[in-house]
Order: C-alpha cells, then structure tokens, then sequence
C-alpha cells in the first residue's frame, strides 16, 4: 500500500510565542512551557487572542505552537520518535481524536475538569451532545464549505452542490482538498442522495463507485490543496474558480480582507474540532488546566466573535456578536445559523474512523489512475476538451 | 342481532351506556370509545413498530448485515465472508425453533391471519403466536433474510387490535376495528404515510369503507404518524427528486411498464407458492428449512451481497442514473427474487412487501434503461420509471393499489410522480388480477379453505358450517317400520317428514307424509324412503348448504357424516337464518356509522 499523503506541511513550525518571555521557554524546562499542536492561519490568530495570551497572563505558563494539518499520523509520528512526547495538547477533528483514541495515543478525557456555564448549568448539560468524548472535549463546530470567486460567475451563481459538479453551467476550475474527505460525499450529493443516506450508500463499493465517477466529471479542471489557506488564497487569487475550503477562513477573506468570495451552504460538511492530551505526557495537569481553560464559556465566546466557528457549547453561543475587528455580525456566518444548519452533512466520525484506510486507499488508487481511462463516462457535465489536467500540487 | 339480545350488566356503567338504544347518549360513548382505542392502539402499535423497526437495524449492525457494519471489516474478508454465511444459517436454525416452539400454527403469521380474523369475525391466533412470530420475524429479518418487515409489523398492529378487540366495551365488531386501527398504525408508522396507512387497512384488511370504521382508523393511523414524524423523527423510506414528467408520450409507457411489472409480479407470487410447495417436497423437517434457506442465501450473498436483508442501500441506487449496468441490474433482481422465494417458502418468517419493493424498482430502472437502448427518445430521467416499477410490482402482491399509490404521493409529495404510479399500478393490478388473483394474501388464504375472490360475502358464508346449525329434533324410524307407524309418530310428534337410520346409526333416506299417503298402511318404509334428497356433511358451508337447497321441500336436510352415519338435521329455517343474518352483520357494518 501506498504512504498516505498526509499533508504535515513540511517540517513541524515550531513558532515561538512572540509576546511571552521566551527567555525562560527553553527545551530543556519544558515543565515549564505548554506545547499546544494546531492548525495556523487565522484559526490560530482567534486561538491566540481568544486564550493563549490570556492562559500565560494567567498562569504564568507560556505556550510554545507547534503547527499541523490534521490527520491522526503526524500524532503517531511524534509519540514514536519522542518519549515522552514535547506535546502536550494537540486540536483535532473530532474523527481523528476517535481514532487517535482507538490507537492509544492519547490520555483518556477525565470530563470533571470542565468548567460550569456562568449562570452554573454543569458543563455536562451546557455541551453538545457527543461533544465530550473518551478521550477529548469538543470545542467549535466548523465545516468544509464550497466557496466560489464572485467574478468568475457574473451571470448566475452556483448555489448547491450539484454544481460544483457542473462544468457545463458554471466553467472553471475546482480546488479540493487531497485527502479522502468529503468529497465522497459531495458527489453523492450531487447526484441527490438524500444527507441521512449518504454514509450508508458510502459504505459499498458501488457507493465509492459512483462518488469517484462524479468527481472524474471535474477531474481535468481540479486543483489540490493541503493546508487550511490554500484555497482561499486560490480563489483570491482567481486561481481556480470554485474550493472548497474551511468556513473560518472563507469568513476571514471576506470580512476582513473584502476578497469577493462567496459561500455555498448547501451541503456543508459539519465537523468539531476537539482538544486532546497525547499520552503519556509529562504535563497532563497543566494540558488539563489548559483545557478548561479554553472552553470556558467566555473564551469560546471571545473566539466566536473572531472566526466564524460556532463553540460547542450552548452559554458560549449565546455570546455571538458581532466580529472584533469589523462589526460584521457573525451569526448568520456562523455554520451552525438555523438556516445552513438545514442543508449540513454532518460527518460520522464513527464511520470516518472505520474506514480511514479504505478511504485512502480508494482515493489513492483514484489519483494515480491514468487519465485517459477517465472520459470514458460521457456525461453532459464534461467537456474531454478543457485542456491539460492540472499538476497535483 | 338486536342490541338487547345480550345480557345486561347493571354494575358497569359502560355496558349499560353500550347496549342503549341508538340515542344521542349511546353515539356519543361508541365515538369516545372508539377514538380511545384509536389512540390506545395506534399508540402501542406504533411504539412496538418502531422498537421492532430498531431492533432489526441493531441486529443488521451487530450481525454484519449492513453495509455499513460490513465496510468496518473490510479489512478481514475472511471475517465477512463467514459471517455472510453463518449468521443465515444459525438465524435460520433459531428461526426454525423459535417458530416450532412458540408458535402454535407451527409457521409465521401474518397479514392473511389479519384478514382472516377480520372477515370471520373468529379470534386470531393467540397473542403469545403472535409474539413468537414477531420474534421469529425479528430474527429473520436481523439475520439478513430476504423478507419482507411490513408483514410482521401488520400482524404486530393485529395483536393489539385484537387485544383491544376482547375487551368487553359493548361495541359491535370491536375486534374488527380494533385491527384496523393497529394494521394502520404500523403502515403509517412504517413508510411515515398516514393515508396509507389509514387506506391500507380498509383496501386490504376490513375491505368495507364504513363510518364507524374510519374514524378510529384515521385516528390511530393520524397517532402512528405522530410518532414516526413528530417524536422520533424516523427518517421516510426514500426520497427522490423529481421535476416533472417531460413528454406526454410516456405515459402509454407507463402503461406498458405497469403490464410488464404485472407479469414480473405475477412470476414472483407463482414462485412464492412453488418454494412453499418444493419446501414440503425436499422431507427437510420443519424446523430445518429456514437454515437450508440460510445456506442458500448465505452462498448468494458471498457474490451478491445486495440480496441480503431489506437493501435499502440498493432501494437507493435505483434511482441513480448509472449506478448500475444493464447486467448487473438483471442479475440482481433475478437473485433478489430467487432469495426471496427461497426464504419465505422454506420457513424464514416475514412478508414480502418490502421484497416486492426493491423487486419492483430494479425492475423499473431496469425498464428505463432497455427501453432508452430500444427507443431513441427522450425520457424523464430514470427517477420515475423506477418508482413506477416499485407500486407496479408491490400493488399486485399485496393487492393494495390505492395505498401503493397514496404512498408515492406521501412520500414524495410529488404529483406529478404519483399521477406517473398510478398508470403503472392500474394497469398492473388489472393484468396481474386476471394472472395470478387479487393478492398473494388472498390466494393463499384460498389455500386454507377461504375465497375472497368473489366478495367478502360468498367467503364468509363459506367458513360458516351447516353443522353448526344442527339439531336432533327429528323423528326416527327404523327402516322396517311400517307406514302406520310412521304417520303415528308423525302426528304425533308435529313434523312431516322422519329420517331412516339402522341399528348402527347409518342413514338409509328420509320418508315424507306425502310420500305415504297412497300406500298401504303396513309397508316398510325402506321401500319408499327417499335416498337421492339433499343431505349435508360436516364440511357443508352455509354458502353450499343455500346452493344444495335450490327447490328443495321439507322441514330439515339431513346431516350424514361422511362414512353414512347419521347426525342430526339442519332445519331449513335455521340455514336461512344463518344465511340472513350473515349477510345483514355485513351489511350492517359496512353502513355502519359513528
């Protein structure tokens, strides 16, 4: 079998906290310093603002950002070469802090350590359901949406899934992600499944058929991306013309930066993002204190009015305004806004655990296929003359 | 009957409500009352039905039915592959004990035993039958046989109904309503379609439309919907979308379609009726056949592994334009239907209504894909010729074309789609009715002795007995008696006719005062008794005992058992009572309003 192409982008950045005293962060104290893995961009700057600062104001404790891109290997990689491990929390969806957890890499979650809403409801009723897990708490919900340049469709806007698929109507090029989620779920939207069967038709060999065949209509116009910025920046940079990309950052370009972006909610792919502690970690009262620090209510709330990630608990929604830096509102970019609600796909982890190597296996085999074993579908969507296939980044 | 022919008991307040006239009081106790037991048992029924609906999803999961518990194995194909075999096979072996144990009938019940109860007006089979065959069917289905969960779910809304039915509430043909509501709330809460629900109850299990019926009905099937929709928020059985159909000539294709799906149907019931036949031939003890089904399907489903269990997954790729290839499609429906009839006629417990389902639309896809080779024009999608595949082949087994068709339109709430069906089923129903019958139901409840084919009337005069009738107030003479005696007796005793019957009790002719009035006074009767009249059997049924009686004259007919002992005598007045009064009950309750 192939290695997975697991987009750790590179070597790890180890970037040192700019406003601590990085004097005393040195590897050698590190009883001393938080290591906390996560993501960058500008989910990181709403981490950083919302809590990080805060936490070493607090405690006294500085926290020293080791940056990823998902995935449960990067986790396994350093708990293989480290013992014991330099991390002690590490941010991850929700699927891959289950598999994580079924591999034995992480500490279990002890869910006492949760901090109460502040009018007292337990944190226990105050999260989601689901959301505290064996081995990790859920902190924010976010999705994968399809986000498209605005210049690029003058006449009429795409508007669901189905025609992120459509080649003919809305002409361009596409960017999705280079792993296997997701887009097998798109596909089978497109061609109507209904959101609560999709995981169930996903689960046959005829339902991975039938995805792959869809995404062979686009396959001549997709570009790849790996790390959370890359698409917004594509389509900023008018690129490609439709991406998939993480809400957050799709909310980020067009607050802030006024890029001409727009969202497509149908079928918003619904994940959480979840804080774990690594196993065996030598910090496992500091990565939990660390916890229940970031998911208090008013840091989940403080984080909310950053990005557009909706917390994972109910006294932290309540505390949705308006965006610190432009005024925007944030609810209704919020994926969890009653009306893109609707139209989620909500992930099944449960499903996305089971089937981490079939997955990657299925896509891989997809990716080297040759391309000319591809127009064999004669589907209306495609055009065999769109010209070169793109070069996998 | 007349409402005070029963006793009355002054202690309870309700009975003597009930058995009050037709006054204002008494309508308004029967409409609370019957809206009670439309809550009551809808409730029950639908509460059981989604539990049962649950516990064969748990077991599909647990067992590696599904394919969603398959795909987390995927990695172990030996695991799989034994698992696709051996769990059949055992959950054939429980089934076969389960059945032989618990189920007085010694087979599984279902919507005949509904039908039954309800035409005869005659107990179902105990509600602990009924528990043994709802467990049974719970394992079949867990174990991922290829029947039918609807079948089990009515008979599931039988038992309450019948339940409910026992009750002492002083309401004429409670158990019948009783029944009808717990059939419509299952349906309803099944397909979450209350008009189905509500219509298949009448169509299929009361076939009267009555006020008195209709309100409880709508009321439990209204309570199953409640519960499916509303509280549980259970996920309908598909959705499609559907823009309309494009070119008018496609409705004559629907027809064609509906013709095509008739005789599929009618192949698919003759087969069901086969198995059950080649079953009883192979000497395989009862209790063994559903394994050797087990056996079957297990070795099926290693290479095609859609015939296991309902398919829902396989429901859904129908509807894909391009998820499957002429082939593949063919082979499949023709597993499908293999299965099934190997599974239901070798003892595996449940119905065929999701069967024909799934049968129905392979066959429709199918349909549209041959016909877009064959006929270079243009159709509306695939969407629609599938659906019309699916009622098409369903409406005939089940015999419900109405509620086939409701179920479209409540299910996809699309017009256009529903006006598409309804094409296709009438046209189907109107083939396969000529075919085959009315319904697998109705044929094999002709199997045991009960023919609904020529209305509700002629099968339950038939399931009446003659001998039930009897009486042994008659005169008899021994056939060496004399005329004189004969007329002596006669006089007597008031009648105008005596029966012949030897020392040994055997039936040697009837005499009539008429017969003797020009003989002589001392000839024995054996030379004019009159051997060649009417008599009946054991076996004699009202409706026979009305066709034997065309010009007959007397008093009585004899009833002669079959090795020509004598029993007793039917009146004639009785038969015609009998007759009369079955045939005002029905007409009674099919008028009969709140």
């Amino acid at each position: 079998m192939q290695r997975r192409r697991f987009a750790l982008a590179g070597a790890v950045l180890a970037a040192a906290a700019a406003w601590s005293g990085a004097a005393h962060a040195t590897a050698g104290m590190s009883d001393q310093v938080l290591t906390v893995v996560t993501w960058g961009g500008s989910y990181e700057e709403s981490q950083r603002a919302a809590y990080f600062r805060k936490f070493t104001e607090l405690k006294g404790v500085p926290i020293e950002v080791v940056r990823y891109d998902g995935g449960v290997k990067a986790l396994r990689e350093h708990l293989k070469e480290n013992d014991p491990p330099h991390w002690d929390v590490i941010d991850m969806l929700m699927a891959d802090a289950r598999s994580a957890c079924d591999a034995g890499l992480l500490e279990p979650f002890d869910p006492s350590i949760l901090a109460p809403a502040p009018d007292g409801t337990p944190a226990r009723e105050d999260f989601d359901d689901g959301a505290i897990m064996d081995c990790a708490i859920a902190q924010t919900v976010f999705s994968t949406v399809i986000a498209y340049d605005d210049r690029a469709f003058p006449g009429a806007k795409p508007q669901t899934v189905a025609d992120f698929f459509d080649l003919e109507a809305f002409p361009g090029r596409r960017a999705l992600r280079k792993a296997p989620v997701g887009l097998f779920e798109w596909a089978l939207r497109a061609y109507g499944v209904p959101r609560r069967q999709i995981y169930n038709l996903l689960s046959t060999e005829r339902g991975f058929d039938l995805a792959l065949r869809k995404l062979d209509q686009i396959r001549p116009r997709l570009a790849w991306w790996e790390s959370g910025a890359e698409p917004v920046r594509m389509l900023k940079e008018g690129r490609v013309a439709m991406a998939t990309a993480y809400n957050g950052r799709v909310f980020h370009a067009q607050a802030v930066d006024n890029a001409p972006i727009s969202v497509i909610w149908d079928s918003q792919l619904l994940d959480y993002t979840t804080w774990a502690i690594p196993k065996g970690t030598p910090q496992k009262d500091l990565a939990e204190r660390f916890i229940r620090f970031a998911t208090r209510t008013a840091n989940l709330g403080d984080q909310a009015n950053r990005i557009s990630y909706g917390p994972a608990r109910e006294s932290a929604r309540r505390r949705i305004g308006r965006h610190v830096e432009t005024g925007v509102p944030m609810r209704p970019h919020m994926p969890t806004a009653p009306r893109h609600l609707e139209k989620a796909i909500r992930q099944d982890h449960a499903w996305y655990a089971q089937t981490e190597d079939l997955r990657w296996r299925r896509f891989e085999a997809w990716l080297d296929r040759p391309e000319d074993t591809i127009g064999r579908q004669n589907s209306p969507g495609m055009s065999t003359a769109e010209g070169k296939p793109p070069m996998d980044q | 009957m007349a409402p005070f022919a029963c006793p009355l008991e002054p202690d309870t307040f309700f009975v003597t409500l009930a058995f009050m006239p037709e006054t204002a009081n008494g309508s308004a106790y029967r409409i609370l009352v019957v809206s009670l037991l439309g809550v009551v048992v809808g409730t029950a029924a639908s509460l059981t039905a989604i539990a049962f609906v649950d516990a064969v999803l748990w077991l599909n999961q647990e067992l590696l039915v599904s394919p969603y518990a398959r795909i987390q194995h995927e990695q172990h194909p030996r695991l799989l592959n034994a698992a696709t075999v051996a769990v059949p096979v055992l959950g054939g072996l429980l089934v076969g004990l389960v059945v032989r144990w618990l189920v007085t009938e010694s087979r599984g019940l279902g919507p005949p035993d509904s039908i039954m109860a309800v035409q005869t007006r005659r107990a179902p089979p105990t509600p602990a039958s009924g528990a043994g065959s709802t467990l049974a069917a719970l394992l079949s289905l867990g174990c991922g046989a290829s029947v039918g969960q609807y079948g089990p779910l009515v008979y599931l809304g039988t038992i309450f109904g019948s339940l409910a039915g026992r009750l002492n509430l002083g309401i004429r043909d409670l158990q019948a309503i009783g029944i009808g509501c717990g059939v419509a709330a299952a349906i309803s809460t099944a397909f979450n379609a209350p008009i189905a629900g509500l219509v298949f109850a009448h169509e299929v299990i009361l076939r009267h439309y009555s006020l008195r019926a209709f309100a409880p009905v709508t009321v439990a099937s209204a309570t199953g919907y409640v519960f499916a929709n509303v509280i549980f928020e259970r996920a309908p059985l598909f959705l499609v979308n559907f823009d309309g159909v494009e070119h008018s000539y496609e409705f004559p294709l629907f027809a064609l379609e509906g013709v095509l799906a008739a005789g599929l149907a009618a192949a698919f019931m003759r087969l069901l009726v086969l198995s059950g036949r080649a079953a009883r031939a192979t000497g395989v003890p009862d209790w063994l056949r559903p394994a050797v089904a087990g056996l079957g399907l297990g070795v099926c489903g290693l290479y095609i592994p859609e015939v296991l269990g309902v398919g829902k997954e396989t429901l859904r790729f129908a509807t894909i334009e391009g998820a499957f290839r002429i082939d593949e499609l063919t082979l499949i429906l023709l597993a499908k239907i293999g299965m099934t009839a190997l599974c239901v006629g070798f003892g595996f417990v449940g119905g065929v209504f999701s069967p024909a389902l799934l049968i129905g639309i392979l066959a429709g896809a199918l349909y549209s894909m041959v016909l877009g080779n064959l006929l270079p024009v243009p159709q509306s999608g695939l969407v629609v010729y599938a659906i019309c595949g699916m009622m098409a082949v369903t409406s005939p087994v089940i015999g419900a074309p109405l509620t086939t068709i409701l179920i479209v339109f409540e299910l996809t709430r699309n017009y256009d789609l529903t006006i598409a069906a309804m094409v296709a089923v009438v046209f189907s129903n109107l083939v396969a009715y000529r075919v085959f019958g009315r319904s697998l139901f109705d044929v094999q409840l002709a199997g045991r002795g009960f023919d609904l084919s020529f209305g509700r009337d002629k099968a339950i005069l038939n399931v009446m007995r003659a001998a039930d009738h009897m009486t042994n107030a008659c005169t008899r003479l021994s056939p060496s008696a004399s005329v004189g005696e004969l007329i002596r007796r006669l006089a007597n005793e008031g009648r105008s006719e005596a029966v012949l019957v030897d020392n040994n009790q055997r039936f040697l002719g009837v005499v009539r005062i008429q017969d003797v009035q020009q003989a002589d006074r001392s000839t024995p009767l054996r030379e004019i008794a009159d051997t060649t009249g009417v008599t009946f059997d054991e076996t004699t049924t009202i409706w026979d005992a009305m066709n034997r009686m065309r010009g007959f004259v007397g008093e009585a007919v004899p009833l002669v058992a079959r090795d020509g002992t004598f029993r007793g005598v039917v009146p004639e007045g009785a038969v015609i009572d009998a007759y009369l009064e079955a045939i005002h009950d029905l007409r009674r309750e099919e008028n009969a309003a709140a």
